[in-house]
């Protein structure tokens, strides 16, 4: 269980949760676990930097100031998605009807944990290609800063993430299971400075869901 | 020949993979692969026959993404236009070739169905429909619905191939190892679904390989009653140097369909990964193989979208508390359209145990048809229990019916010739489990003779219709045993006598039998398990009440259908003695069972069991967030003091302590949120003492909230909903991804002076301006407030809301200056 981040999304910015709302973020969890069905995909595209700008990813273009710099010194990228599944939307949904307390800490504990997969898989995939000598850059994600999520639709279609784990968009590019995540992640044959991440690397400085550094 | 006549004697093939061989051809990655249909047929041609010279019977024509989503009407390519000439494709090929039948394919539509996402089944089915009439005038020979990872959406696919067309129709789901659908769903709920429907055909494609697939066979070999499909890739996948590669090649391929073609399926062919190679060798190991049709298995079934109910020897529990005959709470929760509770009263049955849950939603006065569907939509959003479906309306019956996620029960036909040509066309065209009430024209026989006799002709009228018995359960009607003394002896026989003329499967609203009488509850559970033993298959009864959930544990380890009865002791195992005294019902006594959801609050530290209860004043409940201890403390309080004085001294000040706690940052949102439902908890109760009195408690006023259109995401909407109503405001949820017209239309036929509007993303924030923009022409006295994760006071100022709330305090503070303080200067 990951107290740290679900306090962080509920809000709590380093205040100590009572007692009871403990039990029912351990409670969120157990229910989590028994019910998500994680699933993660990615596949490596050749990386280009257009004249215009734009950067080319194999099944999709875009232009992305932060993108770009995030991908400076990479040959090619990984387009990653992971997934929590219908079933945790459904434990939401199902606690927004019948009690909203644990639908938010639910909410919460689905996001720390679906960032967890996230992270968990990505070490996997940076331990494998730094045995290739190759270095991963951080993930970057469409509708981090100015990476526009109009790249979505072609984004999972690359993927084929509909058909193999069930992400789809809505008409306003939302992705449903929501507890759903697509990142670019550059594959450079340079160490890079790894260290912002997700969260930081965001312009909105002042969320109040910042993480804060240790 | 006909397909439907070959596949009586012999193994049919299908066609494999078609993506991967356009794309060896020059399809690019992006490219929609449905437009080569017209660019360029005679690829398409090639590849079919192909196909058809490997062996194959079935050639599927390249329409899987054709719909009007990714081919907008004005677009560059013409959808029919699309599926004519896929169609035309394949039948060159098949006329090249001089076999074989053109199966016009659909795949998913891409979008998940509302409540996951935000098409609408209706909307589902005419995407569909249009394809299924596109491809019938093209002249296809059978349709094809594949790949389905939903469900609900294949619902949509089956009902819009068989209402509009007379071909084949063959519906293949796509699994994972451990047999679910994306969405949940298990192998029988899916067959369940899809028999129901009609369907000539069903199976799994996708996904797995033919190794994984084996053990999905043969689990829908053992419950379908129709030829089953196999359509696997070509093994599982792996990444080698940027192309898939599979993890068996076409001889192993060959030999493991062999295996799944001598477990008894059906139709065999291929899809992802596989080629026409692939198709050769499963046709050469497979092409000799004689088979016969499946036999009818004889199962009595209902589902929901994720599991299915077997009514069976072990008996079946369907909750009746979802009906206002007699419940003055439950008609005003229909007259309010209070889903809200209706669903309360699903969740405690399903806590307690019911298998299925009856809805009943009859009102004189209310628009039936809607709040069955808004009520059917509702419950199964959240409950994963199947439904009885239940209303004499048969606009009613039909509109559930239909937007029905599953394989529903339907209550009820009757031996009337009047309610046999309404109800049974329904049952056929949509599938269902009927309930058969065996009375007719004359009435109810008194004896369990005449009874059986009007069974036996609902039997027949049914099996005119094309509905088998399996989906009838003959209700043998109860009455009530102070009127008449033979009256349960009556229904008991009538019972054995159903098993034996018939071998049929039974059903009894067991509740009747005491009308009249004394502490009901004695008299149904001895009437209960005697039925029961008479071979009782389902029961329509109160999970709530303990002393009938008793009779069902004891029954079922006396009889041998409780396995050295694990389930009893795990119910009664843990029980102190003085716990079983007979007619407490579970929701009074500590059963395990009967702590679901609503015991929650009791749990926390300070709280303690509700046995044990410490002078802790009602107040004090609220701001600890102890819902049920909240409960028992106005109870108390109801006894000698107003209910006003109540709210305004003690409900009131608890709330706004924690709202100011939450506002300096000492308290935090779960808090919040559990006070208010300690707080909500409590009003129930004060509410349920003024039904009873007429009293009424006023409302501070109305407030519209909506989650804009194109948003899905109303978590926030939700929280200041709780808050808002807690503060005494009638809240209008509207939902969520609502239309701007919508909201204008309610704001000012209600004259509403507050409307709340919510939007995650920076997509929808534009539909949340324009809602604001005709807000302002149409209701220019409506204030607006907005709130959501992208917006910032200045965004909130700039598409022109009059507040940007921060939080949900922050909206019940705005709600309060302006209608609070408006009417107090209007004073």
């Amino acid at each position: 269980m990951n107290l740290r981040e679900t306090l962080r999304y509920l809000g709590y910015r380093g205040h100590k949760p009572d007692e009871q709302t403990l039990s029912l973020i351990e409670e969120c969890w157990r229910e989590l676990e028994g019910a998500a069905v994680k699933k993660a995909l990615y596949r490596e595209f050749p990386l280009g930097f257009l004249d215009d700008g734009r950067l080319d990813m194999g099944c999709f273009k875009t232009k992305s100031q932060a993108l770009s710099k995030n991908l400076a010194d990479c040959g090619h990228v990984l387009l990653f998605a992971a997934t929590l599944g219908i079933q945790a939307d459904n434990l939401i949904r199902r606690y927004t009807r019948l009690k909203m307390s644990k639908a938010v800490v639910m909410q919460a504990a689905a996001a720390a944990m679906l960032e967890d997969y996230c992270d968990e898989i990505n070490e996997e995939l940076k331990q494998a290609y730094e045995k290739k000598g190759l270095y991963l850059r951080p993930r970057f994600s469409p509708g981090y800063g100015d990476f526009p999520l109009e790249c979505q639709p072609e984004f999972l279609r690359g993927l084929e993430a509909g058909k193999r784990m069930g992400i789809t968009l809505t008409d306003s590019l939302l992705m449903v299971p929501s507890k759903s995540v697509t990142a670019v992640i550059g594959v450079s044959s340079q160490k890079g400075d790894c260290r912002v991440k997700g969260c930081e690397s965001c312009p909105q400085k002042e969320c109040q869901y910042r993480r804060k550094a240790i | 020949m006909k397909l439907l006549d070959e596949i009586k004697r012999r193994k049919i093939f299908c066609d494999g993979g078609m993506g991967s061989l356009l794309q060896a051809r020059g399809l690019k990655a992006g490219e929609l692969p449905e437009t080569w249909n017209l660019l360029r047929p005679e690829v398409l041609r090639e590849i079919h026959e192909e196909y058809l010279m490997a062996g194959c019977d079935i050639v599927t024509t390249n329409t899987f993404g054709a719909n009007r989503l990714k081919f907008p009407a004005g677009g560059e390519f013409d959808l029919k236009e699309i599926i004519k000439a896929a169609v035309n494709n394949a039948r060159a090929a098949v006329n090249r070739a001089g076999h074989g039948w053109v199966a016009l394919d659909m795949g998913p539509t891409g979008k998940l169905l509302k409540p996951l996402g935000d098409l609408d089944f209706d909307h589902a089915y005419e995407l569909y429909r249009e394809v299924v009439e596109a491809g019938c005038e093209a002249g296809a020979d059978l349709i094809l619905a594949e790949t389905m990872s939903d469900g609900y959406e294949a619902k949509a696919a089956v009902l819009a191939a068989r209402e509009n067309s007379s071909l084949p129709v063959f519906a293949t789901m796509i699994f994972d190892e451990k047999g679910k659908l994306l969405t949940g769903g298990d192998v029988e709920s899916a067959v369940a679904m899809l028999e129901g429907l009609g369907v000539h055909g069903l199976g799994i494609n996708c996904g797995l390989g033919p190794v994984q697939m084996k053990g999905i066979a043969a689990q829908i070999l053992k419950i379908a009653s129709v030829p089953v499909i196999v359509n696997p890739n070509a093994g599982l996948p792996r990444s080698e140097g940027g192309k898939t590669v599979y993890d068996i090649d076409e001889e192993q391929f060959g030999a493991v369909m062999e295996e799944i073609g001598d477990m008894g399926v059906h139709v065999l062919g291929g899809c992802c990964g596989t080629t026409p190679e692939h198709i050769r060798e499963l046709v050469r190991r497979c092409r000799e193989k004689v088979q016969t049709l499946p036999e009818e298995k004889n199962r009595t079934v209902v589902s929901s979208y994720t599991h299915a109910v077997v009514m069976d020897r072990d008996p079946v529990i369907i909750g009746e508390r979802i009906n206002p005959t007699g419940k003055s709470r439950f008609k005003q929760a229909l007259k309010d359209h209070d889903l809200e509770y209706i669903l309360q009263e699903g969740v405690t049955q399903q806590d307690h145990g019911a298998h299925i849950l009856d809805v009943n939603v009859g009102l004189p006065g209310i628009d039936e048809p809607q709040m069955m569907e808004d009520t059917v939509k509702e419950l199964q959003s959240v409950i994963d229990l199947p439904l009885q479906i239940d209303t004499s309306d048969l606009k009613a019956m039909e509109r559930a019916m239909r937007i029905y996620n599953g394989k529903p029960l339907i209550n009820s036909v009757n031996g009337k010739k009047e309610s046999m040509e309404a109800v049974f066309p329904l049952v056929k065209r949509y599938g269902g489990v009927v309930v058969a009430l065996t009375l007719d024209e004359s009435g109810i026989p008194d004896t369990a003779q005449g009874r059986l006799d009007i069974a036996e002709r609902i039997y027949n009228t049914a099996a005119q219709y094309g509905i088998k018995p399996k989906d009838i359960l003959i209700d043998a009607l109860c009455l009530t045993v102070s009127s008449d003394s033979k009256g349960a002896l009556t229904t008991l026989k009538t019972l054995q006598g159903v098993k034996e003329r018939f071998g049929g499967k039974t059903i009894l609203g067991v509740s009747n039998i005491s009308f009249g009488l004394p502490q009901r509850e004695i008299i149904n559970a001895s009437f209960f398990t005697m039925a029961l033993a008479q071979g009782l298959n389902a029961a329509i009864m109160n999970p709530n009440s303990e002393a009938m959930m008793r009779a069902y544990y004891s029954f079922r380890a006396l009889a041998d259908l409780d396995r050295q009865c694990g389930d009893y002791i795990d119910r009664y195992g843990k029980l102190p003695a003085e716990g079983v005294g007979l007619g407490s019902t579970a929701e009074k006594s500590s059963l395990p069972q009967a702590q679901g959801l609503s015991a929650q609050g009791a749990k926390g530290p300070a709280g303690g069991s509700l046995g044990v209860r410490t002078a802790m004043g009602l107040s004090d409940c609220i701001r600890r967030g102890l819902k049920e201890r909240a409960q028992e403390e106005v109870k108390d309080l109801l006894k000698e003091r107003e209910a006003l004085d109540i709210i305004n001294h003690e409900m009131i000040p608890a709330l706004d302590y924690v709202g100011k706690g939450f506002e300096k940052g000492t308290l935090f949102l779960p808090q919040l949120l559990m006070s208010a439902e300690a707080a909500k908890a409590a009003f129930e109760v004060i509410k349920d003492r003024m039904a009873g009195t007429g009293e009424s408690q006023k409302k501070k006023g109305t407030v519209i909230l909506a989650t804009v259109k194109g948003d899905i995401h109303d978590i926030g909407k939700n929280i200041v909903k709780v808050l808002l109503e807690n503060y005494s405001y009638e809240v209008l949820d509207l939902g969520k991804d609502v239309l701007p017209e919508k909201i204008v239309r309610e704001a000012v036929e209600r004259h509403v002076p507050l409307v709340g509007l919510s939007a995650l993303m920076t997509t929808t924030v534009p539909s949340m301006e324009e809602t604001i923009i005709r807000l302002r022409q149409k209701a220019p006295w409506v204030k607006v407030m907005v709130g959501g994760a992208v917006l910032t006071e200045e965004y909130a100022k700039t598409i022109g809301a009059d507040q940007y709330c921060k939080d949900a305090m922050a909206s019940v503070n705005y709600a309060e200056s302006v209608i609070v303080q408006k009417e107090r200067a209007d004073r």
